[in-house]
């Protein structure tokens, strides 16, 4: 598969058509990973880290017969990727997700085809995985473990955007569920004030979980190329207020720049990666950016 | 051109300019409502939502403007003082023609007075330079005066018009008015229809369009209350006690809207009252009345007639009474023929009553001139022709005679019988291989067959013809029915001022069963009639039907040239029966009279004429309706003719109609308005839905 083949089924509008979530993810991550042939990336998860002795319960087919050869020892072959961490989506599921304008697909659908392909790819690393929806509460639950990608993806494909969402008191709640050290992608749009939206996975941070926030944004709501005078309506507060986008447009891009710099620079300065996306682009600067968080995460001591 | 308004006042709507203004300058928000993640930066933003200070869009800004300014203007009424049509009429000349009903039904009550008048006052209007024409009219349009006649000539010629008894039929009439003022150069041509509207006389299917400029008004004189009418008679013959009687029966109707109780209803024969009925009649129905049965001897003129009303030309009906006249039918027979051959053709002869027969028969060697002088009608049935029979037969012929042939197994091919006969005679076809042939072809449009056209009056199909003679005829003769393997049956043609029947068969039962089908006898009793040819010269007519003098110059004794022709007012016209003059025109109720020129009454013969029975019913159409479907295509043109000369404001206006023409410029306005704005929408973009609403 050329990686023109397999850019392809990154592009939302693409993977609007598919249904099953899981065929959608295999499709994306299987693809990705094959355009990868040649990257710095390739064999993360097949790089030998070091032997170990074996133990009752390993699977003997990664015993390394070669060792036993020279040593009349089992030992098995652990390599980085077989981390055995536990990996949840915190999905964003405020009435705002609901939203398309620029872009192929809305704000959720985006997101849920990228948690999909991210609890795929993490399942293929053997982690375990879950899932949290909310909006100004927590919606579904899933805890992390190795057999619940199907789960997982149920709950994806079964996520509605629904009440106003408000990640200042839906963090600390999501905090409070997950136990053991994790690696939390949190998908949302954002729609907060930066110290809310710190204070909230800075909560996380702290807890000891590494955390990559993306933050999904429709075209429209970066470029915003209404031209007609009239009414608009807030999607979660029904408000509606008379605009004349043409007079406002630079003075609305500025802000939106303002706040994704903002949050960008916060965030860094407390560790926690920050990725804007666009729903009208596809999902491989996703995919890179978390691969690139795991690769840095195994490396790091 | 200056220009004016009729109701200036409706200018103020120009203020309405103000809207469009307003509305691009404040009210160009979207119906539509954009829905929107999150208002958080909108609502940072410290700008004024709705700017009010400039214009966009300065196309469909002024197109709305200016349609709100035409509305405005259009209801104001303009009109161009200079213009055609707008200037003032005082000193432009007119064209009027005056088309004035004279039917008979105008002679109801004071109709006809106010008629005059009202053609008067059109008169009387017209100024030194217009002229006008007169044109009366019935069931035709007759022009009284010159196109060009001045007021002078007009009143002339009004007083001396007098309603006739003619039917109402308005498409000739307009069409002739159409047709004078399509000629005319005048700047005003104006139709004055002055009539009673009778609704028999609206017929929508011969309405005429008058041309546009052509202005028409309609005046209506009807009104009035109700009508009787005699509307025809029934006479039948009786015979007792050995005298000829005859027994009348009026039908008479009330054409009005309320009951009218002992009518007095009056028979009257020769002159004299013979009987009179008293008799109740309900609103809008007729009925009959039978009169006790009176003897006669000769035939006198007769009427039934009504007590006058306030339509006395209708009241009475004209026919001939008398006793029925025994049609004479020579038969010709072979000399040895005997009694029972023609048994069938005399029974089917001697039980005819309407009229009755008599016939004689002779031997065809024993044929002279003689006895065929004043028979109405010969028949040679199955007799062979010698030389001096064929000449005496052909003389009569020539002479005007009426002649049946009839083959059969005796007739011979003699050169007498050829001389008669147009067409080659071939053998005797036999059909009795095939059980007989059938008469399949009939010309149901002759006179001798139209009877039986319709269904259920004669079926020929069944007679089965087992011989007949077959007949090639040449271009003389006319076939009027043929058998189903296209050898003629019976042939028609003339030779002088006669006529020759040919039937190819026999009228007995040995070449074929004719004879024994119901068709038989009306069929001899048809062709026999047909030879005797005189069921017009009785016939009662209508007026404005068309008297044919040819066959009542065969009837009337000494008439060898020229026929004097009597009306009931008791003019006297002079025709040539067998020139241009055999047709002549009865336009009066009464008793028509053709004698011979220089002979007497009693040398003539009586034609009764009676009214047209749907001139009683006095049920009128709308005027308006008239007058709009001739003048559709005039654009519906009408105005006032009499009174004055200059056109008001009101006319001028309504006349040149500019309002009309600056509505469909609105409406146009509003349509490329409507275009151009929906492109500009279209051009802009559409607003993010969400996706619920992409689902909706």
């Amino acid at each position: 598969m050329t990686t023109a083949t397999a850019s392809r089924f990154l592009d939302p509008a693409v993977l609007a058509r598919i249904d099953n979530l899981e065929l959608l993810a295999k499709t994306v991550v299987d693809g990705f990973i094959s355009g990868l042939h040649r990257s710095a990336y390739l064999g993360f998860s097949i790089d030998f880290a070091e032997h170990r002795a074996y133990m009752p319960g390993d699977d003997i087919r990664r015993i390394d017969w070669r060792v036993y050869g020279r040593t009349d020892r089992y030992y098995v072959k652990e390599f980085e990727a077989d981390t055995n961490a536990n990996f949840s989506v915190l999905l964003d599921v405020s009435a705002s997700m609901d939203y398309v304008g620029g872009g192929a697909v809305t704000k959720l659908d985006y997101a849920r085809y990228l948690a999909a392909c991210l609890t795929y790819f993490s399942r293929r690393q053997r982690d375990r995985v879950g899932i949290v929806t909310f909006a100004q509460d927590i919606v579904d639950l899933v805890p992390p473990s190795a057999k619940h990608l199907d789960i997982v993806l149920h709950t994806l494909d079964r996520a509605r955007a629904g009440a106003a969402g408000r990640l200042e008191t839906a963090l600390p709640k999501v905090a409070e569920t997950l136990g053991r050290r994790s690696i939390l992608v949190l998908i949302s749009d954002c729609y907060e004030e930066p110290d809310a939206i710190l204070h909230g996975v800075s909560l996380l941070r702290h807890r000891g979980h590494d955390v990559i926030l993306f933050h999904v944004l429709d075209p429209a709501e970066l470029e915003f190329p209404f031209d007609a005078p009239t009414h608009f309506e807030d999607l979660e507060s029904g408000d509606r207020i008379p605009v004349v986008p043409e007079e406002l447009r630079d003075e609305y891009r500025a802000l939106v720049r303002q706040h994704v710099a903002t949050l960008s620079q916060r965030l860094r300065e407390q560790r926690i990666d920050y990725v804007q996306l666009d729903t009208g682009r596809p999902l491989d600067r996703a995919l890179f950016e978390y691969l690139s968080l795991r690769q840095r995460m195994n490396r790091v001591p | 051109m200056p220009i004016s308004f009729l109701t200036p006042l409706f200018l103020a709507g120009l203020i309405a300019l103000a809207v469009p203004i307003v509305i691009h300058l404040t009210d160009r928000e979207r119906r539509d409502v954009v829905r929107f993640p999150s208002l958080m930066f909108v609502r940072r933003i410290p700008h004024k939502t709705v700017r009010r200070q400039r214009i966009r869009h300065w196309l469909v800004f002024a197109m709305r403007a200016a349609a709100v300014a035409l509305l405005a203007v259009a209801f104001a009424r303009p009109l161009l003082e200079g213009a055609p049509g707008g200037a003032a009429m005082g000193g432009a000349a007119r064209h009027v023609v005056i088309l004035l009903d004279r039917s008979l039904s105008m002679g109801y009550g004071d109709r006809w007075a106010r008629a005059v008048g009202a053609a008067r006052e059109v008169i009387d209007g017209l100024g030194d330079d217009d002229r006008g024409m007169l044109v009366a009219f019935a069931e035709q349009a007759e022009a009284l005066t010159p196109p060009d006649a001045d007021a002078v000539v007009l009143r002339a010629t009004l007083d001396g018009v007098r309603p006739s008894d003619g039917g109402t039929r308005f498409g000739p009439a307009v069409q002739m008015a159409g047709q004078i003022l399509d000629a005319s150069d005048r700047q005003g041509r104006e139709v004055v229809l002055i009539s009673d509207f009778q609704r028999t006389g609206w017929n929508a299917d011969e309405v005429v369009r008058l041309s546009p400029g052509i202005s028409l008004e309609p005046v209506d004189v009807g009104g009035g209350g109700g009508n009787r009418a005699v509307l025809g008679v029934e006479v039948d013959h009786e015979l007792r006690d050995g005298v000829e009687r005859v027994a009348v029966a009026g039908r008479v109707a009330n054409l009005g809207d309320r009951a009218v109780g002992d009518v007095r209803v009056e028979l009257v024969l020769d002159g004299q009252v013979a009987a009179t009925q008293a008799v109740t009649l309900a609103a809008r129905t007729t009925a009959t009345v039978a009169f006790p049965a009176h003897p006669v001897t000769r035939t006198v003129r007769a009427m039934v007639r009504l007590a006058p009303d306030s339509l006395p030309a209708d009241d009475a009906f004209h026919f001939l009474a008398g006793p029925q006249r025994t049609v004479p039918v020579l038969l010709v027979e072979h000399p040895s023929a005997g009694a029972a051959e023609t048994v069938y053709l005399r029974r089917a002869l001697e039980v005819g009553d309407d009229p009755p027969f008599r016939v004689d028969r002779v031997p065809a060697g024993r044929l002279a001139p003689e006895p065929l002088q004043g028979l109405p009608a010969v028949i040679v049935n199955d007799a062979p022709l010698g030389d001096a029979a064929g000449r005496a037969l052909r003389a009569f012929v020539e002479g005007g005679g009426r002649v049946l042939l009839v083959f059969g197994r005796r007739t011979v091919a003699t050169r007498p019988l050829r001389a008669l006969v147009p067409a080659a005679l071939g053998p005797a076809v036999d059909r009795l291989a095939d059980r007989g042939g059938t008469m399949s072809q009939l010309d149901y449009d002759h006179p001798a067959l139209e009877l039986f056209r319709a269904p259920r009056t004669g079926d020929f199909t069944t007679a089965r013809f087992f011989r007949y003679r077959r007949v090639t005829p040449d271009t003389l003769a006319t076939v009027l029915a043929r058998f189903d393997d296209g050898a003629p049956a019976l042939l028609e043609w003339e030779i002088g001022a006669g006529r020759v029947l040919l039937l190819t068969t026999g009228l007995d039962t040995e070449w074929n069963d004719l004879a024994l089908q119901p068709v038989f006898v009306p069929l001899v009793h048809r062709l026999v009639r047909y030879l005797r040819d005189d069921d017009d010269r009785t016939a009662v007519l209508t007026v404005g039907h068309v008297l044919d003098l040819a066959p009542v110059a065969d009837s009337v004794a000494g008439a060898g040239g020229e026929l004097v022709v009597e009306t009931p007012a008791g003019a006297r016209e002079v025709a040539d029966p067998r020139g241009a003059g055999r047709l002549f025109a009865v336009r009066e109720r009464g008793f028509y009279v053709v004698r011979p020129l220089g002979g007497g009454v009693r040398d003539g013969v009586t034609v009764p004429v009676n009214v047209d029975p749907r001139e009683s019913d006095l049920a009128a159409v709308d005027a308006d309706e008239v007058a709009g479907a001739a003048a559709a295509g005039a654009a519906g043109e009408r105005r006032a003719v009499a009174g004055s000369l200059a056109l008001s404001t009101e006319e001028r206006e309504r006349r040149q109609a500019l309002w009309w023409y600056l509505v469909v410029g609105v409406l146009l306005l509003f349509l490329g308005e409507s275009v151009i704005a929906n492109r500009l929408s279209r051009g802009s973009s559409r607003p993010p839905l969400s996706q619920g609403e992409r689902a909706r």
